[in-house]
């Protein structure tokens, strides 16, 4: 009897002792499925976390060739964008130098001012105005106009009605004539106030009123004109 | 005093499973194996009541030999990459199967017959009536 009651205890305790283990383990682990979040790293098994890492690593390679081509991209645009502006940059300045040469464009500089005017004994003629502005070419005049008419290389110079009047550049004009010129003030003026065989003295022999003023600022407007070429073109090259 | 000791038990055990840190995730899946083998055990040693042959050493050496030991497999399927615990969850999941099986039938006999001898019963009242 007392060894029943001995092997019912033991078995009692064993019995009490399992269950223990048992539920213990058993909250334990419903615990942990019920509070750990799958997806926080610390949770993720190595396999896991390797495949993941892996991944990762994958997509950033990715990306990083991404970025290379988009920068090496940005680069060669760069590039294209330095080389355009440097030929717009030339173009622009071709430009002005064609303008400045053509007449397109206000200029200003250091030059003379000539003054004919028609006298009681004689009128000034396209002639004397020609022979002017001649002089004044030979003597490297850069730019001038008669009466701020811009004389270009298609200008004429032609008398009107008599001598009353002389069109430049297909404009109609009255005495007095002011001829502006830039360039060399100096050299301008000394060519044309030559003895005797200077533009002035023969003028003056021929009875004309001439008067030179060298002048530091002179500004000569630009071509007012149309400057359209209907017979002229680049000629083509025959391959 | 079993059943006594049985219920103190489960609920010692709850109260100290409830108030347990939290084991990383790494280690629950060994842990969910051995509470299958765990319960395996516990429901084999119900059915082996019933069949009149259980032995107390016999239940404990199995509940924690198989919990140790199917931990033990499943670490080794993880070095060798084989999910060898999917095997250990079906062997035992099984065998919980079988022993639950068992106990329904032997409860079922235990029912049919005991309704069998109540209407015995009734009929003998109905025919000495």
């Amino acid at each position: 009897m007392k060894k029943v009651k001995l092997n019912n205890m033991a078995v009692s305790f064993v019995m009490f002792i399992v269950c223990v283990c048992l539920m213990c383990v058993m909250f334990m682990q419903f615990r942990t499925v019920e509070e750990t979040d799958i997806t926080d790293i610390k949770n993720m098994r190595e396999a896991e976390l390797r495949k993941s890492l892996a991944e990762w690593k994958s997509k950033y390679e990715e990306v990083e060739e991404q970025l290379n081509n988009t920068n090496q991209k940005i680069k060669e645009y760069n590039e294209k964008i330095g080389k355009s502006e440097e030929a717009a940059e030339l173009i622009d300045k071709e430009l002005e130098q064609s303008n400045l040469a053509v007449g397109k464009t206000d200029v200003e500089g250091e030059g003379v001012v000539i003054t004919l005017k028609d006298t009681e004994e004689k009128d000034v003629e396209g002639w004397d105005l020609l022979n002017l502005i001649n002089e004044l070419k030979y003597a490297g005049a850069e730019a001038i106009s008669v009466n701020d008419v811009r004389i270009i290389n298609t200008s004429e110079i032609a008398d009107l009605g008599g001598y009353s009047y002389i069109s430049v550049g297909q404009q109609r004009l009255e005495g007095p004539y002011v001829v502006k010129a830039i360039g060399s003030q100096a050299y301008l003026s000394s060519i044309l106030n030559l003895k005797d065989s200077g533009y002035v003295d023969q003028s003056k022999s021929r009875g004309i009123d001439v008067k030179v003023e060298p002048n530091k600022k002179i500004e000569i407007p630009k071509y007012n004109g149309e400057m359209a070429y209907k017979y002229l073109k680049v000629e083509e090259e025959t391959k | 005093m079993i059943i006594v000791a049985i219920i103190l038990g489960c609920i010692v055990g709850a109260l100290i499973g409830m108030n347990s840190p939290i084991i990383p995730y790494t280690y629950s899946g060994y842990l969910a194996i051995a509470i299958i083998a765990a319960l395996d055990s516990v429901f084999g040693g119900i059915s082996s009541i019933l069949n009149k042959n259980f032995d107390l050493k016999i239940f404990v050496s199995g509940f924690f030999g198989n919990a140790i030991l199917s931990i033990l497999l499943t670490y080794l399927g993880q070095k060798l990459n084989v999910d060898i615990y999917l095997a250990a969850i079906v062997v035992f999941v099984g065998r919980m199967f079988n022993n639950l099986a068992i106990i329904r039938r032997y409860y079922l006999e235990k029912f049919v017959k005991y309704r069998n001898s109540q209407n015995k019963k009734k009929e003998q009242i109905n025919t000495d009536k």
